[in-house]
């Protein structure tokens, strides 16, 4: 049966109880390979179906999910998202969007044909393997990997909605693990294109090399503030981290501390920061969110000015706004809001100015899960890195850490570079920035 | 959950593909969560998650595919796309399966297959917010979560193996947020186990409001934590997160098979400081980390990791022993029927000692006292770890000074092993979800309140 029928029969459940709701389904087929000491280590081959409902009934709202698609799983599934609506506390601005649209992605743009064969992607994971371990050095290569993935979303409401998102990803990864005498080190690093031809070995095995050689000499550094850039990987996943401060949800609940700063200056003048979901070169690349509202491009801060929250249509009911396009919903989850894929406006610094002096280049942070508080901002993380002088890496740096408060660090901005870079994994766009005064200890 | 000649069907056709070993591993999950904020139930959601795992084994290849679907033409047709590579002249096939139960030594009596018990779930959580408003009038938010789970697991491999068994988690959280002007800080009190909901004639509401209002008005006050080389005391209970990560994940054969441990090379050598004695063990009774049988079918254990400071055993799976020669300790584990198995811990924790915690203190003239710990991470192939402090105190001339905050610890394995000095009585385990190459699990970390001589720690200050 086809998902569309089963979507139909789920519905006309839900409205025969008297609700209204919206469901979910979302399928997968994924290829994963790994490689160990030239031979293929892990082949994984995979196909998945889930099921995810929303009820709303007397305004109260409770969800469900089945992986199992049996007629008596699918029937359990509206029950139990019936039963969970009854103890629910009634919530006036989470509603059913009246929505009629019939909305789907470019397979053109984000599920071209994949023509490549299994034995090139396994060739890949090998080759990559093989050429990172017979550099100088290298101990092993414990991580690798070639990924390849098609995913699909549909999206169905007892409005008429119906939505179908489809894109397919392919991705290549490793870490090496160095070691020379006493000292050891672990760098790695991936890949992502939507074309499997797209990746390029060599270009991965150099960099992933090239950065732990240069690690294996890491010492710390002395204790002290110091000016502070943190590369294209780090910087997104920084702002992820404290990626609660753009939260409408958060603000709902009372837990986002920027909740009465719309408005303020809560960042460098210089700073301008925006959800930008529509670039189709990025792997955030939404075009509607999961309540089914089309997506826009939306500044979070504009010249250092908090100018938006993100909101799905019920954080945005609450405040007497509209959705911004930021619903979030999986199978297994309920409503949320989330942002797509982060665009930092590059600034005017050329890269002699940024680098100018003394400045310490992080490359690599732990404990991001851990060590950080997005109510208050602060945080302390394990770091590595480079301690620089006009720009020439004159240290590796590892063994430390850096600590600070985030919010404030927002207003510590030193310059902003002008060429903006992608993360590899393609979800964020940004310069780099210098920070000025981070405490780091060593 | 899968018809007995399916698997016979599926596992005959994996041999005669030619793989050395074929497993069947079949799951359904029942799930529950009651989600409560300001005073309120914000969510109650439920779930069933089903699916077939395949795990085919050519030589040291793993070859793994799982779908939702139970047709024995479906399986096959995975395990045909699985082996494309890899067939070869067919091995004899599966003889007979030999069904065995394990023995159940974790009861469970209000399952959620018997009742979602959400009314009570809602009752204990409202109770916890009202006694932590109770507590202080600085509380200004609560976050209550109940989650319960029940997995039903169902096992056959072509070495005759059949069994089953069903696995009943819970687990109770309340968050508390203490507000003074734009100061907020967070604090937390969590219990679970492997038993159904009964565990609330062990959980008093009360406690539960009482502990993370006490851990979120603290930090609230808490000043900067002083930065750099210094001695810590660290608590007991979750305290243990140093020992899972400095050197539990290092002895997975996962991370030893692939000499990605530093550990890899050092069986029966002094790793550590011969106060440390350490166990990971899948018996103690209703423990989050339990397990009757690993996810490969194999009865757990209790397993010595280290014993006065020398290396005694790894943790061992299936793959792990064809690959380091070692026993398999019963360590296979995975989070659900998406993964292949590795070698996993399971209630992790370094045996107590006989300092007295006034003792430790008293021994230090600058440090920090780590009452509680938050998460934190390892990479194994350097040992390096990290983790967060999210109760901690400034110590000075042997005696506690004041709360301090945004603290990290970090170290290597290696190193930290060697400077735990002095090992306390005060016992206890605390439940984590570990993540790693099999996903998610429930573990178990503990410790009595220890001391480490030297570590980095972060700080502001």
């Amino acid at each position: 049966m086809l998902a569309r029928d089963e979507a139909d029969q789920i519905l006309t459940r839900v409205r025969e109880a008297g609700a209204e709701g919206d469901l979910i389904i979302d399928q997968g087929q994924a290829l994963s390979l790994k490689a160990k000491d030239g031979e293929l280590e892990e082949h994984k081959v995979t196909s998945s179906q889930v099921f995810g409902l929303r009820v709303i009934k007397d305004g109260r709202v409770g969800t469900a999910y089945s992986e199992a698609a049996d007629p008596e799983s699918l029937q359990a599934l509206v029950q139990q998202a019936l039963q969970n609506a009854s103890y629910a506390a009634v919530e006036p601005n989470e509603k059913i969007l009246p929505n009629t649209a019939q909305l789907k992605t470019d397979d053109a743009l984000l599920c071209p044909d994949d023509t490549a064969s299994i034995d090139a992607k396994i060739d890949l994971a090998l080759e990559i393997e093989a050429r990172l371990a017979s550099k100088p050095k290298v101990k092993n290569v414990p991580y690798n990997g070639v990924q390849d993935g098609l995913g699909e979303r549909q999206l169905f409401s007892t409005a008429g909605l119906s939505a179908l998102s489809r894109s397919r990803s392919t991705a290549c990864f490793a870490y090496a693990l160095l070691e020379e005498g006493e000292n050891n080190a672990m760098e790695g690093l991936g890949q992502v294109s939507r074309q499997f031809s797209e990746l390029q070995a060599s270009r991965l095995v150099d960099s992933v090399y090239q950065n732990a050689l240069d690690m294996l000499a890491g010492k710390e550094i002395a204790s002290g503030r110091y000016d502070v850039m943190f590369d294209a990987e780090m910087l997104p996943s920084l702002f992820q981290v404290f990626a609660m401060m753009f939260s409408g949800k958060s603000a709902k609940d009372g837990v986002n501390p920027m909740r009465d700063k719309i408005g303020s200056m809560i960042a460098d003048p210089r700073l301008t920061l925006r959800d930008n979901p529509l670039a189709t070169t990025g792997f955030g690349y939404a075009l509607f969110d999961d309540e089914g509202t089309p997506t826009q491009s939306l500044n979070l801060i504009e010249e250092g000015q908090l100018t938006s929250l993100v909101h799905n249509s019920m954080t945005g009911s609450h405040f007497g706004l509209q959705s911004t396009g930021h619903g979030t919903r999986g199978p297994r989850s309920t409503l949320g809001v989330g942002l797509h894929q982060l665009e930092l406006v590059g600034g005017d610094a050329e890269q002699t100015a940024l680098t100018a002096g003394r400045t310490v280049l992080i490359t690599d942070l732990t404990g991001m899960h851990s060590g950080a508080n997005p109510i208050s901002g602060e945080f302390s993380f394990g770091a590595s890195g480079f301690l620089c002088e006009d720009g020439e890496r004159v240290q590796a740096v590892r063994g430390i850490t850096v600590a600070g408060n985030f919010y404030d660090m927002l207003s510590r901005i030193d310059l902003i570079g002008a060429e903006q870079h992608w993360n590899w994994e393609r979800s964020a766009l940004m310069p780099s920035i210098r920070f000025s005064d981070v405490s780091i200890s060593g | 959950m899968l018809e007995l000649n399916t698997a016979e069907t599926v596992i005959d056709h994996g041999l005669s593909l030619g793989a050395d070993f074929a497993e069947v591993f079949v799951e359904r999950s029942l799930t529950s969560a009651v989600n409560t904020l300001s005073s309120q139930v914000q969510a109650v959601e439920s779930g069933i998650d089903f699916g077939i795992g395949l795990r085919l084994v050519f030589g040291a290849k793993v070859l793994y595919g799982y779908t939702n679907k139970t047709a024995a033409d479906e399986l096959k047709r995975i395990m045909i796309e699985l082996a494309a590579k890899d067939q070869r002249d067919p091995r004899l096939g599966l003889v007979a399966f030999d069904f065995s139960s394990p023995e159940e030594r974790h009861p469970a009596t209000r399952t959620l297959s018997l009742d979602a018990d959400v009314e009570s779930k809602v009752a204990y959580l409202l109770a916890s917010d009202s006694a932590a408003r109770a507590a202080s009038n600085l509380i200004s938010q609560t976050r209550g979560m109940c989650r319960q789970k029940e997995q039903h697991v169902e096992i056959f491999n072509s070495e005759g193996c059949h069994t089953r068994d069903v696995r009943n988690y819970v687990r109770a959280t309340l968050t508390a947020i203490a507000a003074d002007g734009q100061e907020q800080a967070t604090g937390m009190w969590s219990d679970g186990g492997l038993l159904g909901w009964e565990i609330r004639e062990h959980v008093d509401p009360k406690k539960t409001g009482d502990e993370a209002a006490r851990q979120a008005v603290v930090n609230l006050g808490a000043k900067a934590c002083p930065s750099g080389r210094m001695p810590v005391v660290i608590g007991n209970g979750f305290g243990g997160v140093i020992f899972h990560e400095a050197c539990g994940h290092l002895l997975e054969t996962t991370s030893v098979a692939k000499k990605a441990s530093v550990f890899h090379d050092k069986m029966g050598e002094m790793i550590a400081n011969e106060a440390v004695s350490a166990v990971d063990d899948g018996t103690m009774v209703n423990e989050w980390g339990s397990i009757n049988i690993d996810d490969e079918g194999m009865e757990t254990q209790r397993t010595q990791l280290i014993k006065e400071g020398r290396l005694t055993s790894f943790l061992v799976d299936r793959m792990g022993a064809e690959q380091t020669g070692f026993d398999r300790t019963g360590s296979g584990r995975r989070e659900s029927y998406k993964y292949a198995p590795a070698s996993r811990m399971r209630n992790t924790f370094i045996e107590p000692g006989d300092a007295d915690f006034d003792d430790m203190i008293g021994s230090i003239d600058r440090g920090i006292f780590a009452a509680q710990m938050g998460g934190g991470s390892v990479q194994p192939g350097t040992g390096e770890f990290n983790f967060a402090v999210t109760e901690g105190y400034y110590v000075e001339d042997g005696k506690i000074q004041y709360p301090v905050k945004a603290a990290t610890l970090i170290s290597t394995g290696p190193a930290v092993l060697k400077e735990i000095s002095m090992v306390g009585r005060d016992f206890s385990l605390a439940c984590g979800m570990c993540g790693s190459v099999s996903g998610a699990v429930p573990t178990s970390v503990g410790q009595a309140t220890l001391k480490v001589d030297d570590i980095l720690v972060g700080g502001q200050g």
